[in-house]
């Protein structure tokens, strides 16, 4: 949170700069099955982000290190692309990408099956072509729709969303100005049939209230990203179906 | 990770090359189809996405600010850089870039600096103090065959579209990035023991190996690449460069069809 | 040949597109009470509920509901006749990739030849192809595989190609038939084998029509029209 409380972020008619509510998230487009060397795989635009997600496996651990006797290790890889943000990014890993990977492979964990597959590992490949504000939130929700396209089983699947504050005001969906100069992000990984939470991070200053609010936010879009997801996954094989089914 | 190669496969090419056939049933020369989508990364200043049969390539065009080589000190520059990062096959896997990767951008590079497309000097804004560097990177999501060709023409593509954010650096309106030229590669792969156009993922896997052309407006050569082991004779490459006349002059006109 | 590949409960594993109670599922997706019901493969109970885990076709059989994933990678079980390609070779034995996450294990017990200590290579190479039998999966999924058995053997000839495990059931056929129609109209030789390669050989133009099936198997597999589009290629294939 950049914390710099001078930006006008709110409208005279409360409404946020891009026109949207206070509750409102941007637009999200979400394609199963683009990428034709992938296992799984998914395309994910939630506002102007773009998040490409490829799944491999499973397979064998390797290096031996890593492989877990009872159960697979899913492996993420959280990638900006070097043109996906304003400054160019010089490409390769950093701390920031580091830290995602392993909170999302956590995330993932938690809903796939992963005793199915001892000494396996499952390869879940995000990679940001463009950065927007939340990309953590579209690179997960993009990694479970690839896993369920992969056939990769999983109790439910996963929804990255945010809520944060602007103005003292508490938002769905933060943008790339409402990231910048805004008061708190809280960024959530919720199982939609369920609402339990695998995902979690916040940054800022949040009263119990606002917390609150934003939880609520949260599981609201939770539920239409999901809508959306199941849509994709059963567009893919529904149209090639020819209707049946 | 080293692929295996099943010996039925590179029997089964052979087979099919003593029929002068393919194993996805295109002709010798055929390409698989092409399409090119450009202005498509929200951030980049220009961009290209690349569907080469099961291929998938994103290039992305960035410019900087920044203080000229002493030697060159009204020259801006340019750096071409390709990705080859595992969300782009089996095969791939994390770690430091590769020397296929490293190859990859190296080779399109060239054949985009060495095509003098981009007119150096354009690119100064104070001789001596603030030029700009163009930056292209390629990231290949979907290796299915000859990324080669796919990321050189991503490259170009997202040249010839690319905008200079002069506003957003303080040195005037937005303006079109010069690009007098459009090179663009054809790559050959030896495939049952003779050359044939855009091999796909199976014929690299079973051949052997491969011969990167870039040419330029007028048909000249701008960078060649000899890669994997084996050897060619001069006959050979006198009847792939034919083709790649050809075939080049098509794409540059894929490209161009492209600007606004 | 007369390869006898396909397994007991193959009818009730084929295709997508079979009987009109089937409905497409998402994971986590609930798909019936878990109270009465039995939870079959692609499922799981969750506190009342009986939930997918794949995407898939959810079906009730006998009191038993399961989800056909649509997608699933091969996960050998005893008994599955399967390719393997050769990855390395040992003094005694060989590891033979077999399309799943864990590479099989041949024995120099349970290879067809009599070899000397260190002359396996001789026998099979790196890259070499085979048609082999699991023997037997532990827990852990190592994967041990057997050349000893009826017609089990090195590949030496033909083609081998991949479809994908959903894929099996639509190229086979019930009991076979589509199998016995393709290897009659190709003039072919061909096994279908549970880890999801097939394998071909005969003249050249039964290979190169085969390749044509396989394509469709690929591409429209999993679609309504994949029988009415087979039969078209197979009726072509007679008239030419």
């Amino acid at each position: 949170m950049g914390g710099y409380g001078d930006v006008k972020l709110l409208r005279e008619d409360g409404l946020r700069l891009d026109g949207r509510k206070v509750d409102e998230m941007r637009e999200v487009e979400i394609e199963a099955g683009i990428l034709p060397a992938a296992d799984g795989s998914a395309w994910v635009k939630h506002g102007l982000n773009v998040a490409v997600c490829a799944v491999y496996g499973p397979m064998e651990a390797h290096p031996r290190k890593i492989q877990r006797q009872d159960r697979a290790v899913i492996d993420v890889r959280y990638n900006m692309a070097p043109f996906s943000t304003s400054d160019r990014i010089r490409p390769g890993y950093n701390r920031r990408s580091r830290e995602i990977s392993k909170v999302t492979a956590e995330a993932l964990e938690s809903v796939v099956l992963v005793e199915r597959f001892p000494r396996s590992k499952i390869r879940v490949e995000i990679e940001i072509l463009a950065a927007e504000a939340g990309t953590r939130c579209v690179g997960i929700t993009a990694a479970a729709v690839a896993l369920a396209d992969a056939g990769i089983p999983m109790r439910d699947m996963i929804v990255g969303v945010a809520s944060g504050k602007i103005e003292d005001t508490v938002v769905l969906d933060l943008d790339k100005a409402e990231d910048n100069y805004g008061q708190a992000d809280l960024p959530m990984g919720i199982l939609p049939t369920t609402g339990e939470i695998a995902f979690l991070q916040m940054d800022g200053d949040l009263s119990v209230d606002e917390y609150n609010t934003c939880m609520e936010y949260n599981l609201k879009a939770a539920r239409e990203i999901h809508e959306l997801m199941v849509d994709a996954l059963k567009r893919r094989y529904m149209e090639k179906n020819g209707g049946e089914a | 990770m080293v692929e295996l190669v099943p010996s039925l496969l590179r029997q089964e090419l052979a087979a099919l090359a003593a029929n002068d056939q393919r194993i996805d049933g295109r002709g010798r020369w055929d390409s698989r189809d092409i399409t090119l989508e450009t202005d498509c990364l929200y951030n980049a200043e220009g961009s290209a996405k690349v569907t080469w049969g099961d291929t998938i390539i994103y290039a992305g065009v960035k410019f900087e600010i920044r203080t000229p080589w002493p030697d060159r000190p009204a020259q801006g520059s340019l750096m071409c850089g390709a990705e080859l990062r595992p969300v782009a096959g089996r095969k791939y896997e994390p770690g430091p870039p590769s020397p296929q990767s490293i190859e990859l951008g190296r080779v399109v590079d060239r054949g985009i600096r060495e095509s003098g497309c981009i007119d150096m000097d354009s690119l100064c804004i104070i001789p001596g103090e603030k030029v700009l560097g163009v930056m292209i990177d390629i990231h290949v999501l979907s290796d299915k065959g000859n990324i080669f060709d796919a990321c050189a023409l991503g490259a170009i593509a997202a040249l010839r579209t690319a905008v200079v954010p002069a506003e957003r650096f303080d040195i005037g309106e937005d303006y079109p990035l010069a690009v007098s030229m459009t090179p663009t590669m054809c790559s050959f792969t030896r495939v049952g023991g003779r050359y044939v156009l855009d091999a796909n993922d199976e014929e690299e896997l079973g051949g052997d190996e491969r011969i990167h052309i870039t040419l330029g407006d007028e048909g000249h050569l701008h960078s060649l690449q000899k890669g994997l082991k084996g050897t060619f004779t001069p006959a050979e490459f006198d009847e792939i460069l034919g083709v790649a006349q050809q075939r080049c002059a098509e794409l540059a006109n894929l490209v161009n069809s492209k600007e606004a | 040949m007369g390869w006898r590949v396909a397994r007991i409960g193959d009818k009730e594993m084929s295709g997508a597109n079979e009987g009109a109670e089937l409905r497409l599922v998402t994971p986590g997706e609930a798909i019936g009470a878990s109270s009465g019901a039995r939870a079959g493969t692609g499922t799981l109970i969750m506190g009342d509920k009986l939930i997918a885990t794949r995407v898939g076709w959810a079906k009730e059989n006998n009191g038993v509901t399961s989800v056909d994933p649509i997608h699933a990678a091969y996960m050998p079980r005893s008994g599955d006749l399967v390719i393997g390609v050769v990855e390395s070779v040992r003094n005694n034995l060989w590891f033979a990739d077999v399309n799943g996450p864990f590479n099989g294990l041949l024995p120099m017990s349970l290879a067809p030849w009599k070899v000397e200590f260190g002359a396996a290579r001789e026998q099979m190479d790196i890259g070499d192809v085979m048609l082999a039998r699991v023997q037997e999966v532990d827990e852990a999924h190592n994967i041990v595989l057997t050349m000893k058995g009826v017609g089990l053997r090195r590949l030496k000839e033909g083609i081998m190609s991949e479809i994908s495990m959903n894929h099996i059931s639509r190229l086979r056929g019930d009991a076979d038939s589509t199998l016995r129609q393709l290897k009659e109209a190709s003039d072919c030789r061909i096994i279908v084998a549970e880890n999801g390669r097939v394998w071909v050989d005969g003249e050249t133009d039964g290979i190169a029509f085969m390749r044509t099936v396989l394509d469709l198997v690929r591409n429209e597999g999993h679609m309504a029209t994949f029988n009415a589009s087979l039969e078209a290629l197979i009726e072509n294939r007679r008239n030419a």
